[in-house]
């Protein structure tokens, strides 16, 4: 197992080095010389070659490329260049709104989502488990930018119930703020979630094992939620954990609709201004969590499946 | 006499299904719309000024005017077109890659395979919306942009589905039956394993056409999209102004033209998924 | 005479989908006694199943339905129960064990935590009385270690280990009727007599009452009381088992007799059910000449010329090992074995699953690269030669394969299949030349011309299993392998196509290599018979020296797991 482990480890240097070469390639070479943009139109040629040394683009390619695949380790990004702020600094700055809002939405949804599709696998094909797809597949069709927007728009803005935007540091100062974007987090999660969860579960249900525990008189009930849900954990762990590095920026919208300076704010904010550093860190950030979440879920592999202790 | 090839069977099961056939409906009516708007033969005119700003829906607009007082049902249509061609284009970029890359990597195997494999791992390791947003950013903003974006994240998914079911047919006896009567690698891999696989293409394209319209929606509408021109996104950028004054119709219109097309899709792709697949074809 | 266990009582069962109503069990009576153990006995789609999973409730609702019929146990109707009365029935009055132990097993739970929950549904027990108890009764089904083996997971065990956890766990609680689904297909030839013993040993020490479903009236021949046969969704046959093998009244259960090859008897071809009844089930009289009995030995002399020789040949796979995958070793698949084969003769290979018959078949066509040794095909080496002379030879040399279902592309006509190999050797001039081949042997393999259009999934197991034949033979090959080409059909199915194989070879003067695990199948078709151990060929004899005079210790023991059931080789008393 620890061998496993080493070599699902091992595994990760070349596809890190794979992700700093797509930025790289991105970010260095096709993005172009952004000392014209930066400097504005009267910049002479002097201050662009200045420039130029400062964000050390005068350096070899290679050392560029492996300037990008260090800042995976260091976290440096240099500075932005719409706010001049080390963007490392920006980054934990933001991290804590945008958690306070993801992380709770986040284990609510899955939670909610289990137990959904446990129970419509368990009346599958009944009057309950057809309304719940359809809903599912209607309510993935919707736009999200719909739902925030009239969300927004009826429960803060008419009815008042939430605050409109805005963020304030500090449990519990937080919760109104987030409570509405957290709720519209968790209706947007619930369809593709329990789309998920369900398909998996039924395809566990199907099982020859399954058809043996009911041969040993065990009621469906148990069934489901000890034979069925030990086995459909295993692509629900892939799912749910892969699913971490996208909700930095999964709450991108609610966060810029409800003006909750998170890392999503953080990256539109740089999306506009083209602030192409901001962009590029966040692009690095993510993918390293990808990564070290992509390992974490193999550990979790050897608890949930027993086979994989043998390969 | 019948002959019912599995083709057949599965088109047969699909239009039973009055859903299905309602989505496959849905799906040309959307296709003819955005060809004849292509053609400049309906909503050409969407920029021109028919009427007063923000005029509620009416006999004569039907999903009224808006702010310009442009109609708001011509730039329904108009976006219309801009939503298919995404989804199109992504499919032309995504399908050729994945398939060939997936099968090459499950038929050959060895340090393709290895290649292949780490080549999806690290495209599939940047978060989709974080690439998304840096491919437009560079590319310069406009459609553009967003079909070189689009293709350039979905061809990891066919590409890996295509590559594990190529895998287990290459083991299959009648492949391995193909080349005991002197069948060569292209014959085994071509015309044998790729037209039993071809449902995967089939199905992940219906779904990835309505992730990409969806995808191509929220671009628009962070300014990453069509320049200059009305999309779905576009319009709900606007309508995110206007909600305020109750104008609503413009938020609705494009709700709901996007909301049809992509539970089509999403129908249209769970009933392939059940028509086509080989698992409930008895034995 | 005291009422029976179970008793069931003009069950039918019908299956409601949406293309219509299928009848599954067609009004279907039978007891079984107290303490006896009861076949039954039908191909695939007979309703043998359906039946067994009616009396656990276990059918799939909505779409079974049963509309009429008792299934009494303990005079008590089963059908009356509701889920929680039926569920206190199940694993604990009446259990079952099913044909694939691979997959019948939670995967991700201990085998020991398996036969413990049994114990703990039915009983009142504390956790750690039901794992004692779960460890003796792996103890009790022959299971090596019980006290570490009970920690295992499912796939740290062989299949044979699998289901005789599977027997652990249907006897913990005492079952008084034990349902076996054909719990040894799926496993091989020493093992199913091992297996079978376990379970008769069990019935008689538990007194339990057995209900065993097979499709080979031979399995069940040791063990069982009664038989029933199934034919078509209806009873056809129930009598007591002694009765049934010799006296056997319905046509059917002559044919099923008859079809099964026995060791001792040297028939020129098998009778099948086609020889007893017509396709409406009517009985017919088996014409004498269909019972022709010949000396293999004799006839065995007449060919001289060798076509096939193969010399120390070796097919080794590495083995990847370590943190980078690295080749550390080989495993020799196919180790150092020679043999020579006449023109116009079989040469059978017999042995149990992973001894490597199937790695020496595909490394004579080279189908797999062979590491060292060489194979002489007609007088020339063919171990290294590439390309265009490989592709030649594959017009000489030939295979069918196991699987009836995956050996044909789902996706192409038969038509196509058919002429591919043409178009791939440019043999024929023109498709509608092609087609006409393809048509004459379409039809000399016993298929209907008009349906050469059709897919394979419109085809049953046995005539796919002919079609392949015909791709085979398209190109008139010489020489063909073919591995386990019957072991997936019924036996009823399996005679015929043996037949078809037997009439071809004399057609077309053809040689075959005949590898499969069935001893008795071998020794039926083939002159000479290599028994195959651990990638060796440890015997090698004439297929008649082989039964009655093994050497090796493991030739015999492949011997005495034939099922003795049918060793009655007067095929006469049947005519």
């Amino acid at each position: 197992m620890i061998k496993y482990i080493i070599r699902r480890l091992l595994y990760l240097i070349p596809v890190l080095l794979g992700v700093s070469f797509i930025i790289f390639v991105l970010f260095n070479l096709v993005s172009g010389d952004p000392t014209a943009v930066l400097l504005g139109k009267n910049a002479t040629a002097k201050q662009m070659a200045e420039l130029r040394e400062q964000l050390g683009l005068n350096k070899p390619l290679l050392d560029q490329y492996f300037d990008v695949v260090k800042s995976a380790f260091t976290f440096d990004f240099g500075r932005s260049w719409a706010t001049k702020q080390e963007i490392s600094q920006m980054i934990i700055q933001g991290a804590y709104p945008s958690m306070a809002l993801t992380v709770p939405a986040f284990i609510i949804s899955t939670v909610l989502s289990l137990i959904i599709s446990l129970v419509v696998a368990f009346y599958r094909g009944k009057g309950i488990d057809l309304f719940v797809r359809f809903m599912c597949i209607a309510g993935v069709s919707v736009s999200a930018l719909a739902y925030i927007l009239f969300f927004q728009y009826f429960f803060a803005y008419q009815l008042g119930w939430f605050e409109i935007s805005g963020f304030e540091f500090g449990f519990p100062d937080f919760v109104p703020f987030i409570a509405l974007p957290a709720i519209i987090f968790i209706l947007l999660s619930l369809g593709p979630d329990v789309r998920f969860f369900r398909t998996v579960i039924l395809d566990e249900i199907y099982q020859d094992y399954v058809r043996t525990a009911r041969a040993k008189g065990l009621s469906e009930v148990i069934i489901l939620l000890k034979h069925v849900l030990r086995n459909a954990l295993i692509p629900i762990i892939t799912y749910v954990v892969i699913q971490i590095p996208s909700l930095i920026l999964g709450a991108l919208l609610l966060e810029n609709f409800f003006s909750i300076p998170g890392l999503g704010g953080i990256t539109l904010n740089a999306l506009n201004s083209s602030d192409f550093p901001v962009i590029k860190a966040m692009a690095i950030l993510s993918s390293v969590l990808y990564i070290i979440l992509s390992l974490v879920t193999d550990v979790l592999y050897t608890f949930a499946d027993p086979r994989v202790k043998l390969k | 006499m019948k002959e019912n090839s599995l083709w057949k069977d599965a088109f047969k099961r699909l239009i039973k299904d009055k859903m299905a056939l309602a989505s496959l409906i849905v799906v040309i009516v959307y296709s003819l719309i955005a060809i004849l708007a292509s053609m400049g033969l309906i909503a050409s005119d969407w920029a021109k000024e028919v009427g007063a700003s923000n005029l509620p829906p009416s006999a004569e607009h039907w999903f009224g005017t808006d702010i310009f007082g442009r109609d708001v049902l011509a730039k329904v249509l108009h976006g219309t077109q801009i939503a298919m061609s995404v989804g199109l284009f992504t499919a032309l970029i995504a399908i050729p890659i994945g398939v060939i890359l997936g099968a090459v990597a499950g038929y050959f195997g060895g340090w393709v395979d290895d290649f292949i494999t780490w080549l999806y791992t690290t495209f599939s390791s940047i978060p989709n919306i974080m690439l998304l947003i840096s491919i437009t950013m560079i590319l310069g903003k406009g459609i553009f942009a967003v079909y070189i974006a689009l293709g350039a994240t979905s061809w990891v998914t066919l590409c890996r589905l295509i590559r594990g079911e190529v895998m287990k047919h290459k083991e299959r006896e009648y492949v391995q039956a193909a080349g005991a009567i002197g069948g060569g690698h292209f014959r085994k891999l071509f015309l044998h394993i790729l037209p039993n696989v071809t449902h995967i293409v089939i199905i992940n394209t219906s779904l990835q056409f309505q992730f990409a319209i969806k995808s191509e929606v929220i671009l628009s509408y962070l300014g990453l999209g069509v320049q200059g021109e009305p999309s779905w996104g576009t319009m709900i950028d606007d309508a995110k102004l206007e909600l305020a004054r109750g104008v609503w119709w413009q938020l609705a219109g494009a709700t709901m033209a996007m909301f049809l097309v992509v539970l089509a899709f999403n129908l249209l792709g769970d009933a392939l998924r059940d028509s086509l697949d080989p698992k409930l074809k008895g034995k | 005479m005291t009422s029976p266990l179970l008793s069931v009582r003009n069950l039918v069962v019908d299956f409601h989908t949406g293309e219509g109503v299928t009848r599954a069990v067609n009004n279907i009576s039978f007891d079984i006694p107290a303490g006896k153990t009861i076949g039954i006995v039908g191909e695939s789609g007979s309703g043998k199943s359906v039946t067994s999973l009616a009396v656990m409730g276990l059918l799939q609702k909505p779409a079974a339905r049963i509309p009429q019929g008792e299934i009494l146990f303990n005079g008590q109707n089963l059908l009356n129960y509701n889920d929680a009365q039926m569920r206190a029935i199940r694993g604990n009055q009446i259990s079952m064990i099913f044909q694939e132990p691979m997959t019948s097993l939670n995967p991700v739970f201990k085998v020991g935590d398996q036969i413990a929950e049994t114990i703990r549904i039915h009983n009142s027990v504390s956790a750690k009385e039901a794992w004692d108890r779960a460890v003796d009764l792996m103890n009790q089904v022959g299971i090596p270690n019980p006290a570490a083996s009970a920690h295992k997971y499912p796939h740290e065990m062989s299949g044979g280990q699998k289901q005789r956890v599977m027997i652990a766990m249907a006897i913990a609680c005492e079952p008084k009727l034990l349902i076996c689904d054909e719990p040894t297909t799926a496993l091989d030839v020493t093992i199913q007599k091992q297996v079978l013993d376990l379970l008769h040993g069990l019935q008689q020490k538990y007194n339990m009452s057995m209900m065993f479903i097979t499709h080979d009236l031979g399995v069940i021949g040791d063990i069982a009381d009664d038989v029933v046969v199934m034919y078509r969704s209806n009873v056809v046959e129930k009598n007591n088992a002694k009765e049934v093998f010799y006296t056997a009244k319905h046509p059917y259960t002559k044919g099923l007799l008859a079809c099964r090859p026995k060791l001792g008897a040297n028939p020129r071809r098998l009778l099948t059910v086609s020889d007893f009844m017509d396709e409406n089930g009517v009985e017919k009289h088996v014409s004498p000449e269909r019972v022709v009995v010949f000396d293999k030995d004799s006839e065995a002399e007449k060919s001289s010329d060798i076509l096939l020789e193969v010399k120390n040949l070796v097919t080794q796979f590495p083995i990847k090992g370590g943190i980078f995958g690295r080749t550390v070793d080989h495993f020799k698949a196919v180790n150092d074995v020679s043999f020579t084969l006449k023109k116009g003769k079989t040469l059978g290979l017999v042995g149990e699953s992973g001894c490597g018959k199937t790695t020496l078949g595909r490394s004579i066509l080279r189908l797999i690269e062979p590491s060292s040794g060489s194979i002489i095909y007609n007088g020339k080496d063919i171990t290294n030669v590439y390309a265009e002379e490989l592709r030649l030879l594959r017009r000489k040399m030939q295979i069918i394969f196991q699987d009836p279902y995956s050996s044909l592309n789902p996706r192409m006509t038969v038509s196509e299949i058919l002429t591919e190999p043409l178009n791939i050797h440019n043999v024929g001039n023109g498709r509608k030349e092609r087609l006409d081949m393809a048509k004459e042997l379409f039809e000399k393999v016993g298929l209907n011309a008009s349906q050469l259009n059709r897919y394979p999934h419109e085809f049953s197991g046995g005539q796919r299993q002919r079609i392949c034949i015909a791709r085979a033979l398209m190109l008139r090959p010489e020489f063909v392998i073919c591995d386990e080409s019957v072991s997936a059909l019924d036996v009823s199915v399996q005679a015929q196509v043996l037949n078809l194989l037997l009439d071809l070879q004399q057609e077309f003067g053809l040689t075959y290599v005949f590898i499969s695990h069935d001893l008795s199948v071998v020794n039926f078709i083939a002159d000479e018979v290599g028994v195959m151990n651990a990638g060796k060929i440890i015997e090698m004899d004439k297929a008649t020296n082989i039964y009655k005079n093994p050497k090796e210790e493991y030739t015999r023991a492949l011997l005495s797991a034939i099922p003795k059931g049918l060793v009655k080789s007067d095929l006469s008393a049947l005519v």
